[in-house]
């Protein structure tokens, strides 16, 4: 089936997600249910001295229990932890889309799993032992687990895709960007269906230093739009959609959990921290455009919604100036109060969000949130979920750069 | 067998997806279906464990290394020419 454009229709018929509060979907939604902080202390290196001592990072996740059934990839075990979580969220996605892997007709199937940085872990672990511990080489499988691509090779090779297969990269805008390019490979029947998503782990004391040494980070908690925001916290996980074309999903008898129906993207180019409210703004009017809706048909709006004291006024400013009288209706969650920010996998995981309200009628708080900014004066659902019914949600990554990628999901065609 | 050749199966077995109790000197590497990753992997972990650097291209066809006895032998040979160093070496791994 198409739309009037002439144009497939592509839908979700699996999803994955690994994330601080919940290494499935479904214990990821039940952490946002009851309003589930995974920020914690710091930990699993050594902290030396560093200042910001938080992160949402996943402590308990064990890779070999949940890849042990990889069948294709032999080496899924000595990857990086990106790709762990990749491979991870991608088994879960597939399997919930009852789809035969390998697949009957690879060329016809395509793997676009993004990272905002790869294997970032790895490399200071080479480079530790290279230059404080002078040993005289790397790991020899060092290369393989930094690459950005690593993991939609890796899944990739697991699922029998031969079709295009390959990362994005755009900082927290990754994933959304990720989503977005393989809708529209279903969509221009490149191919009929599609794994694709985010990873990123990131944690490190390199890292840390990094993002400390840019004073946005968090000494006590993610709290976006709250006065009291302060800075987002470093999270880290996957979230993996498989997209599908409407009547390749039909035939096959698959349970569709949501249409894909808009896509927008913009660069505000214009400066590598402070983003502007043009370029937001489009991005979002870009994707109820291609979903050829107005903005008061969304019911829900997942924000980027960081903490920064700038993210969070500059994307409310954006959200007002779209949405208009709408946009004081309009419930707008950022769920980054609960899973931190897991910068390229973020736009996957909020999408992972979004379907599930629809599917749930139940929207996610803003956790966090006991007294707005001034600034940020909308319906943020503080600190507690609501009912609602969900018809079309929208996802919103703004990433550093001025990198701008939404997403607009609706209800399962009737 | 000496000690060289018993640390090198033994290295070899660590890399195999189905280990075999059944591997001598004579032992050609392809019936051991080692793959070239593994093949890196093995002279990575020979070298740390014998303290030497093995000449090694994975685009060359790696003569040295057709059976189990060659590899052995190479190593021997890379230990002596290392001298001291390979001693050290020996005695870290050991």
């Amino acid at each position: 089936m198409t739309n009037t454009n002439g144009a497939r229709r592509v839908v979700v018929t699996g999803m994955g997600a690994v994330t601080p509060i919940g290494h499935t979907v479904e214990d990821f939604w039940a952490g946002m249910k009851r309003g589930q902080s995974g920020v914690s202390e710091l930990g699993g290196f050594p902290l030396d001295d560093l200042k910001i001592l938080i992160a949402a990072q996943i402590k308990d996740f064990d890779h070999r229990a949940r890849l042990r059934g990889a069948k294709r990839d032999k080496i899924i075990m000595h990857a990086d932890r990106y790709s762990w979580f990749a491979a991870a969220a991608a088994d879960e996605a597939v399997r919930q889309s009852g789809l035969e892997v390998p697949f009957a007709d690879p060329y016809r199937a395509a793997c676009i799993i993004g990272s905002g940085a790869g294997g970032l872990t790895t490399y200071e672990v080479a480079y530790r032992d290279l230059f404080i511990h002078n040993k005289r080489a790397t790991h020899p499988l060092t290369l393989l687990r930094i690459i950005g691509s690593s993991a939609s090779a890796h899944v990739g090779i697991e699922y029998g895709v031969k079709g295009p297969t390959f990362a994005t990269c755009s900082a927290c805008s990754t994933a959304t960007h990720a989503i977005g390019i393989a809708r529209d490979y279903i969509r221009n029947n490149v191919v009929d269906v599609a794994i694709a998503g985010a990873a990123e782990a990131v944690i490190n004391y390199g890292t840390m230093k990094a993002w400390q040494a840019l004073h946005v980070l968090s000494p006590e908690g993610c709290f976006p739009f709250a006065k009291k925001r302060n800075g987002t916290v470093l999270g880290e996980g996957a979230g993996i959609l498989v997209l599908e074309d409407l009547e390749h999903a039909r035939k096959r008898g698959a349970t569709i959990l949501a249409e894909l129906i808009g896509y927008g993207m913009t660069s505000d180019s214009k400066d590598m921290v402070n983003p502007d409210v043009e370029g937001p703004r489009e991005a979002m009017r870009m994707a109820l455009d291609d979903a050829r809706i107005g903005p008061a048909d969304i019911d829900y709006l997942n924000a980027h919604g960081t903490a920064t004291t700038i993210n969070d006024r500059n994307e409310t400013n954006a959200i007002k100036e779209l949405f208009g009288q709408h946009a004081y209706r309009l419930p707008i969650s950022s769920t980054k109060s609960m899973h931190g920010h897991p910068l390229g996998a973020g736009g996957g995981i909020e999408a992972v969000a979004c379907i599930k309200a629809i599917n749930e009628g139940w929207v996610p708080p803003t956790i966090g949130l006991d007294e707005p900014d001034p600034d940020c004066d909308l319906d943020y659902v503080p600190n507690v979920g609501r009912d609602l019914k969900v018809r079309r949600a929208m996802s919103n990554s703004f990433a550093f750069g001025g990198l701008n990628a939404v997403l607009v999901f609706s209800e399962p065609p009737a | 067998m000496d000690e060289v050749a018993a640390k090198i199966i033994e290295i070899l077995k660590k890399h195999m997806k189905e280990p075999r109790d059944d591997i001598n000197l004579s032992t050609a590497l392809t019936d051991l279906k080692i793959e070239s990753l593994d093949l890196a992997m093995i002279v990575f972990d020979i070298e740390d464990t014998f303290g030497i650097e093995i000449p090694y291209n994975a685009n060359e066809e790696a003569a040295d290394f057709k059976t189990v006895g060659s590899v052995v032998e190479r190593v021997k040979a890379l230990m002596t020419n290392a001298g001291a160093g390979g001693a050290a070496a020996s005695a870290k791994a050991s």
